[in-house]
């Protein structure tokens, strides 16, 4: 009776557990997150990996020994969204493909989920950039409201665009 | 003698008409449009609903794309330089479709689930004059990310403003 109360116990708490933490990850502030850089800043190459956070006013973003820094309060647009992507990548995913009997396939079915921050700001001369981040699901949030308290501007859902910085996407569009 | 002269004679005619033809072909081939400078503007998507990231990665990818294809100078949206750009062309793009497919379902059928996007590039002077209109499309069929059609659409849009721009230094 009593080894089964435990069982039991250990059994709940375990599920508790597994239910909190990633959500206590996904909300610990503050700290560099590990992003991959899609496309859009100055001088950065396009899918460089590197760590993202919000210091001093500025977004930074640290990668191969090289970082770069955008003023929050150049930022007119930060916009979050669910994306997914195999969880199997790269050039084993590649190879994966040849693989007989349709392996390749079959680990094409196993994603894992990711959020993505897509930022727009302008330089010096009023040019407009956009930046497109990949991160752990539940970062992009975290560092969105980051930016708004540091001085970035965001467009509501619903807020008719501007040819200046437009964007009619409503937050969290999940697509795989 | 008179059929052999009349047979030479109409040989003569046949090879004239069918020589003038590619030369008539060259004639008529469209000039190029003078711009010293190109500006793109922000894509613009007020019907269709395209997420934030499409949106900026078309724009980032034109732009990137318009440089490659020798266009020494393209000027980004609200650039202030541009202002004083003489021969400056805009580049107004609208996305008129856009269906989202999935990288999953390409990956495990090869046949289903492309991304394709429509966007209406509309080259115009800096008062609105329309120079240039045209649909363009990026597709990903097979292989990549969905982001990848924003790639495709660039490389046919920076095309497009290679097939009828000229820019100075570069024909």
């Amino acid at each position: 009776m009593t080894s089964r109360t435990t069982t039991v116990l250990i059994g709940v708490n375990s599920l508790f557990a597994g239910l909190v933490i990633p959500v206590a990850n996904a909300q610990r502030g503050s700290g560099p997150v590990k992003v991959v850089q899609l496309t859009g800043l100055v001088g950065v190459k396009d899918n460089a990996k590197g760590t993202l956070g919000v210091e001093n006013g500025q977004l930074h973003f640290v990668h191969s020994k090289a970082s770069s820094d955008l003023s929050a309060s150049s930022i007119q647009d930060v916009v979050t969204a669910a994306d997914s992507q195999r969880a199997v990548g790269g050039t084993i995913g590649l190879m994966s493909m040849a693989a007989p009997y349709g392996g390749g396939r079959v680990l094409s079915l196993f994603r894992t989920k990711i959020d993505t921050l897509t930022v727009q700001y302008r330089d010096a001369d009023g040019g407009l950039h956009g930046a497109v981040f990949t991160m752990p699901v539940g970062t992009a949030d975290v560092i969105k409201k980051e930016l708004v308290a540091q001085g970035a501007h965001t467009i509501a859902p619903g807020e008719p665009t501007s040819a200046a910085s437009s964007s009619s996407t409503p937050n969290k569009e999940q697509k795989q | 003698m008179n059929r052999i002269l009349s047979a030479g004679f109409r040989l003569s005619l046949f090879t004239l008409i069918f020589a003038a033809f590619p030369l008539l072909a060259q004639k008529s081939k469209p000039t190029k449009i003078k711009a010293a400078a190109l500006q793109v503007e922000m894509i613009q998507s007020d019907e269709i609903k395209l997420p934030a990231e499409f949106q900026v990665a078309l724009y980032e990818n034109l732009i990137r794309q318009l440089e490659k294809n020798g266009f020494s100078l393209v000027y980004r949206d609200g650039d202030r330089n541009a202002a004083s750009v003489a021969n400056l062309v805009v580049l107004h793009s609208t996305v008129r479709g856009f269906k989202v497919g999935s990288e999953r379902a390409r990956q495990v059928t090869t046949v289903s689930g492309a991304t394709s996007i429509t966007v209406h590039c509309q080259f115009t002077s800096p008062d609105g004059t329309s120079l240039l209109e045209q649909d363009v499309n990026g597709k990903v069929r097979f292989f990549g990310s969905n982001l990848k059609a924003t790639y495709d659409f660039a490389k046919k849009a920076a095309h497009v403003a290679n097939k009828n721009f000229s820019t100075p230094g570069r024909e």
